[in-house]
């Protein structure tokens, strides 16, 4: 990751940032709008993140993942759906039902990457195939089970969804209660240190999700793992000569992708809402691997990648809420559908490379075979 | 291996063949023209859904007590595949009113029609772009609606900001719920002196299906319109408004449901559902069902009525001035004296 594609992801924020402020700023103070622009970004780009770290462990080992979508989608409905059974058939307390809806989305997101590791390593499938298997079965297998679970006859819960336990809590930090003292009675400055508390106040997975980035930076470039899991997708050949296992290896981080893309499905159905809708994570998997390329397959350019996305979302959201205020000159962004167009049209510029080439590792996609 | 291969095959054949009955209507003499049968055919969902299907059916039940019809019966649909063989079995038995539920049985009902030159159709929330002999599509004025919610809104704010998460505006409905939403809070504000700022977002994003089914994106807008202050959010727009009403009431804001009352629908978000802009389905049904059995139905767009659901636990923090108001304003929207101004379509 070169400082040129970072200051380029800044700069790309920060337009998209100042755009919203200088329509608003009549309407609302710019710390106002940035913090919440910032909070909805850091929300937004989570399964976006995760999903792009899935796909970093597996193509750093030289597997293939665009089955990214299907994990999350599967993850999300088993994660839910354990989520359901847990309180409601089997009584538990709503905190240990969410806790275990969570959990069970990360183990389905893990037993989807077995599929794609089987199906890919062992079997030698074209792996671009492997992963549109996934993504099939997770649409076929999710529509149909939530189908006949809640609308089936004789289904298990009467043909009515129940309620979920709900949602995972947002975690405090504490910044307010430190620094409000400093605002002695000004209400705008204890306001504006409210609005940056805003930002800080996310919930356990999209924290996790930030904390995961730098972990998996340290993983991939620091430890032996790392190093080993990058050789075999680099140079199988050359890995297996030094006594690596290139299929373990390949299997232990196409199996740890998988659990990155559950928990990214978690965070649809335990984290944002408590309910499950067929196709609910509407194409974020793919969103992630155009994350995953134009961060270079490293995790924290997919981050930024990501949050490039998210600002664009809130952009999207934002320069609706202050439409009013648009000036004359500028009146076709007050069309709903040309803000909706800003995603796009980033992921195109940067797919096209406006930011400089970028180099998959040597040997992605390439079964190997003694 | 191969037996438990075996076995799931035949598990799931079997779901599959299950799935594809539907209820078969009681074959009394329907086909006689002293006896009046409706039947109706649910969208995907069954007849209990506490939204558009069960109203329906309340409506073709209601008829029954009225007196108007002698027989009726239903169909649960479980596949889409499944719509026109579904109405068929009502054709085929030669009921006199057939009621089809929801948009997507729009194109079925249509083709039905010619089949059936004899049964007139009813077509819940079916647009007829282009009339056709012997179909009656049932809308209702969503900016009524719209401009209730907007109104009660309003009058609920305690930070004068009030918005609303929708599906795209592509959608004319959808368009006519939010400028609906926004002409009722300017008429309340009118009327008690206030200024209150509307925020209506809506999922513009190029894949149309995606904006109703985003129920992410749409607690996301919820959460953003609190953080600018606003303290009551309507969610117009299927499951995309369902996510931004959970967050609003998940936040301590009052959420606004649609089309139905949602206080059933949605029970995250029934302890902070204030009301819901509904679409009167109920006596909509009943009162076409009873103009086919006197010849007086035409055909072509049929238009109902709006309203606005109870306020269910909140309405001991409903003052009596605003109940007493949005009886008013109901009232003026039902007999013309107040108009929303909201032209069909998005110009």
């Amino acid at each position: 990751m070169d400082w040129k594609r970072f200051s380029f992801i800044a700069l790309v924020i920060i337009v998209l940032f100042g755009a919203v402020v200088m329509v608003g700023q009549s309407q609302q103070r710019p710390i106002l709008i940035i913090t919440s622009m910032l909070a909805t970004t850091i929300a937004v780009a989570t399964p976006l993140t995760l999903g792009a770290l899935s796909g970093v462990f597996c193509e750093r080992s030289g597997v293939v993942n665009i089955g990214i979508e299907g994990m999350m989608l599967s993850a999300a409905f088993f994660g839910w759906l354990a989520a359901i059974y847990m309180f409601h058939v089997f009584g538990f307390p709503i905190g240990i039902s969410i806790t275990v809806g969570a959990l069970f989305a990360v183990i389905t997101g893990g037993l989807m990457g077995l599929l794609l590791a089987v199906l890919s390593i062992t079997f030698n499938v074209d792996q671009i195939i492997g992963g549109t298997v996934i993504n099939i079965l997770a649409v076929g297998l999710t529509g149909f089970l939530n189908r006949q679970l809640f609308f089936g006859k004789g289904s298990v819960f009467g043909g009515q969804v129940p309620n979920s336990p709900g949602v995972l809590p947002t975690i405090h930090i504490p910044i307010r209660e430190i620094f409000a003292p400093l605002c002695s009675d000004s209400i705008i400055c204890i306001e504006n240190i409210r609005a940056i508390n805003r930002v800080f106040d996310q919930k356990p997975i999209a924290m996790g999700a930030v904390l995961l980035v730098f972990i998996a930076h340290f993983i991939l470039f620091k430890t032996r793992w790392g190093l080993r899991t990058r050789s075999v997708g680099e140079h199988p050949k050359a890995a297996d000569t030094v006594g690596i296992n290139v299929f373990k290896m390949r299997y232990a981080n196409v199996i740890i992708g998988g659990c990155l893309a559950g928990l990214a499905g978690a965070y649809f159905t335990i984290e944002s809402v408590p309910s499950f809708e067929p196709l609910l994570t509407n194409g974020r998997g793919f969103i992630s691997l155009a994350a995953m390329i134009f961060g270079n397959w490293t995790p924290i350019g997919a981050w930024a990648a990501a949050l490039v996305f998210g600002a664009s979302q809130a952009l999207q959201i934002n320069m609706q809420l202050f439409r009013e205020s648009i000036p004359p000159q500028w009146a076709f962004l007050q069309q709903s559908y040309v803000v909706g167009l800003a995603p796009y049209i980033l992921t195109m510029l940067i797919l096209t490379g406006i930011i400089g080439k970028t180099t998959p590792p040597a040997a992605d996609g390439v079964p190997y075979e003694k | 291996m191969k037996k438990l291969y075996l076995v799931l095959a035949a598990l799931i054949i079997a779901s599959m063949v299950l799935s594809a009955c539907g209820t078969a209507p009681s074959a009394e003499d329907c086909a006689s023209p002293d006896v009046f049968c409706v039947g109706l055919v649910t969208d995907v969902g069954k007849i209990n859904d506490k939204s558009f299907n069960q109203s329906a059916w309340e409506g073709v039940q209601k008829a029954q007590t009225d007196g108007v019809a002698d027989v009726v019966q239903y169909i649960e649909t479980t596949d889409a595949k499944d719509y026109a063989k579904n109405i068929a079995q009502f054709g085929d038995a030669g009921y006199d009113a057939i009621v089809t539920v929801g948009f997507a049985l729009g194109e079925a009902t249509v083709a039905a029609a010619a089949t059936y030159p004899d049964i007139h159709f009813i077509g819940v929330d079916q647009f007829q772009a282009e009339t056709t002999e012997g179909v009656s599509g049932l809308n209702f004025p969503e900016d009524n609606a719209g401009f209730l919610v907007g109104a009660l809104a309003a009058m609920m704010s305690e930070s004068h900001k009030i918005g609303a998460v929708c599906g795209t505006d592509v959608v004319p409905p959808v368009w006519r719920f939010g400028e609906g939403y926004k002409a009722g809070a300017a008429y309340a504000d009118a009327q008690n002196g206030t200024t209150t700022e509307v925020f209506v977002v809506y999922h513009s994003d190029v894949g149309f299906d995606k904006t109703f089914t985003d129920p992410e994106w749409g607690a996301q807008t919820a959460k953003s319109m609190m953080d600018q202050g606003a303290d009551a959010i309507f969610g117009c727009g299927g499951i995309t408004g369902n996510g931004a009403i959970t967050a609003a009431a998940q936040a301590g804001a009052y959420a606004i449901g649609v089309d139905t009352d949602q206080y059933l629908t949605l029970p995250e978000a029934a302890p902070r559902m204030l009301s819901s802009a509904m679409k009167l389905i109920t006596p909509g049904v009943a009162k076409l069902i009873a103009a086919v059995k006197d010849g007086t139905i035409e055909s072509g767009n049929v238009f109902g009525d709006a309203g606005y659901a109870p306020f269910h636990d909140l309405e001991a923090s409903v003052p009596a001035e605003v109940k007493t108001a949005m009886e008013t304003i109901n009232t003026g929207l039902l007999d013309g004296s107040i108009k929303t101004d909201v032209p069909p379509v998005k110009p």
